[in-house]
């Protein structure tokens, strides 16, 4: 008893978090019990009746398979682009031989990150609106016909993966910047006296300097492919383009919190819940093997 | 340093695109501005780019007049203040007191804390704990769900790891308690760690819509973010014209023929002109408090 009293300010301080990890994770985990049973809002979880696996009958609708298909289609896209995109600016931004230019790119660049997504909606709302957007503006002068952009089902992808790169490029070439940073000068000196060009600079001294960065941001993005942001789509979403726009999350939104199908809604959460641990304990494995140590 | 032509080319390249994307950045802000500044239905013509063409501030006297904007400033105000003040005070003191190596269940607890980022129960049954404990509808839900941050205290305890021992051990033969050591000796030595974390849990604060749209149904409680989410898809103007102190503001308005879409331009840069003034003093914190995040805890 004496080694615990030993720490009991620890302990009281520790306290908080432990109480406020177990009212808002633990218990809402013991909560998926919903999804095998009959529930109501109002009444006792654990006296609700037990259903089996009735409220996992989404399966067979062909909607939820839209959804799978948008949420797989957007997050492999966003990946696409987002991947590669970080690790280009941070080699153009190394480049710049102005350090006050260099500082004010990077200043810049990371701004969007700030602004929540909603911001970002507006922003492209308001260029892309027909009522004297800019865009259709000039498309118009240039004679051609206005695009209603924010309700077509072609151009929500286009958006949803523009955005995301504007809005997070920048933010992230940070730790590639700082990857670049701690490379060894005196290894571009050496190649410089042998003759080696930008180019081959660049892809025998700092694309190899940064490359367990590379890795690292790679493994860590895997898990992020089964949830596509709510937060950039929710805002984006409207009934013109529901048919590419609904994803997972929005999906257990809508039929959980609006329309009420708690039982339904808690077992399309459980299964993306499930997916995103398989994810991540493989992304663990991953790291564990390239780098010789796991992510915790 | 003298360039070779295929390097002169190179860095002329490299400008120009850079500047873009810069210019990218920069002139949605001055596009929107200039529409808040602008009258609506002239606007709505097309055609106003950089400048307003046709003067006018009556969609600011509006915005500024209006008295849901009012209180859901107030409540972001409210919520990122206090939110990020409990918030970093809870997750320190837990980081501190994990912090303590001979802990008996030390590993447990962290394993308790490590669970909750790799699984959760859902959105559902988390909004059905928040309506059982009464959460719901009040403002405390924005600021005591989030309080404790797993990845923060992860974040914070590889730091205070970093601490010598030996400091605290001759502040504890001198006779210093785990409480007093926490203020005199970590907080003042992690002030860096702790301004680039509480930055990010204020710009968190700052733009989360989420809360105050789904687990928050009285209008006096939304802050401006989820006011910002409602106008968005809003099809009249019944959402700032109902609640608005300035009546002669509004009539002189549906005489100048405002719109719905200045009024939005007008409501978003007043959400964003904080953050655009704040940005420049806190630039130096937050790529600090990546590089921090980013060491394996």
């Amino acid at each position: 008893m004496g080694r615990f009293y030993k720490y009991r300010w620890q302990y009281a301080m520790i306290l908080p978090a432990v109480a406020l990890l177990f009212l808002f994770n633990y218990v809402p985990m013991a909560g998926i019990q919903i999804a095998f049973r009959d529930f109501q809002i109002g009444s006792s979880i654990w006296n609700s009746a037990w259903v089996g696996f009735d409220n996992f009958a989404f399966f067979k609708e062909p909607q939820f398979w839209v959804v799978v298909t948008n949420t797989m289609y957007i997050s492999v896209l966003k990946f696409i682009f987002g991947f590669p995109a970080p690790i280009l600016l941070a080699l153009m931004i190394n480049e710049v031989l102005h350090s006050g230019f260099k500082r004010f790119v990077q200043s810049v660049s990371y701004l969007p990150h700030f602004f929540s997504w909603i911001v970002v909606a507006y922003i492209l709302q308001s260029f892309l609106t027909l009522d004297g957007g800019l865009v259709n503006d000039v498309i118009q002068k240039t004679g051609n016909e206005s695009i209603f952009f924010l309700g077509s089902t072609e151009w929500f992808r286009p958006m949803i993966v523009g955005s995301g790169l504007w809005k997070e490029v920048g933010w992230n070439t940070i730790l590639y910047l700082a990857a670049i940073t701690a490379i060894d000068p005196q290894l571009y000196e050496a190649a410089k006296v042998e003759g080696a060009g930008k180019m081959a600079q660049i892809r025998n001294i700092t694309l190899p300097g940064i490359m367990p960065t590379i890795t690292i941001v790679l493994i860590l993005s895997i898990p992020s492919l089964i949830t596509v942001g709510m937060d950039q789509i929710y805002p984006m979403m409207n009934s013109a383009n529901m048919s590419v726009s609904d994803v997972l999350d929005t999906y257990v939104l809508r039929s959980g919190l609006q329309q009420g199908y708690f039982g339904m809604a808690t077992a399309v959460g459980l299964i993306s819940s499930v997916l995103a641990l398989v994810l991540v304990l493989l992304t663990n494995a991953i790291s564990r093997k390239i780098n010789g140590e796991g992510l915790w | 340093m003298r360039l070779s032509v295929g390097e002169k080319v190179g860095q002329t390249v490299i400008v120009i695109l850079l500047s873009l994307l810069c210019l990218s950045v920069i002139y949605p802000f001055l596009y929107m501005l200039a529409i808040s500044f602008n009258e609506g239905a002239d606007a709505a013509k097309g055609g106003v780019y950089l400048w307003p063409r046709s003067f006018t501030l009556i969609n600011y006297e509006i915005v500024l007049g209006n008295e849901v904007i009012r209180s859901a400033y107030l409540i972001t105000i409210a919520r990122t203040v206090l939110g990020t003040i409990v918030g970093m005070l809870v997750t320190l003191i837990a980081a501190y007191g994990l912090s303590y190596r001979g802990l008996p269940f030390r590993k447990g607890i962290l394993a308790y804390v490590l669970i909750t980022m790799l699984f959760s129960g859902g959105l559902v049954p988390f909004y059905i704990q928040l309506f059982n404990l009464g959460l719901t509808n009040t403002f405390l839900v924005y600021i005591i769900p989030t309080a404790f941050s797993a990845w923060n205290m992860f974040v914070m305890l590889k730091f205070l790891q970093g601490i010598p021992e030996a400091l605290i051990e001759s502040a504890e033969l001198d006779g210093a308690g785990p409480v007093r050591i926490l203020f005199q000796i970590i907080i003042p030595l992690s002030k860096p760690m702790l301004a680039a974390l509480g930055l990010f849990t204020a710009v968190g604060h700052w733009n989360d819509w989420f809360a105050g749209a789904f687990y928050v149904t009285d209008q006096s409680l939304i802050p401006v973010q989820t006011f910002l989410q409602q106008l968005l898809n809003a099809s009249d103007l019944s959402a700032v014209m109902g609640s608005n102190n300035n009546q002669e503001a509004l009539a002189r308005g549906s005489q100048q023929n405002i719109t719905l879409m200045s009024i939005k331009m007008a409501v978003v840069m007043v959400s964003a002109i904080p953050i655009l003034c704040v940005y420049p003093f806190l630039q130096k914190y937050f790529v600090k408090g990546v590089l921090i995040g980013s060491v394996k805890g």
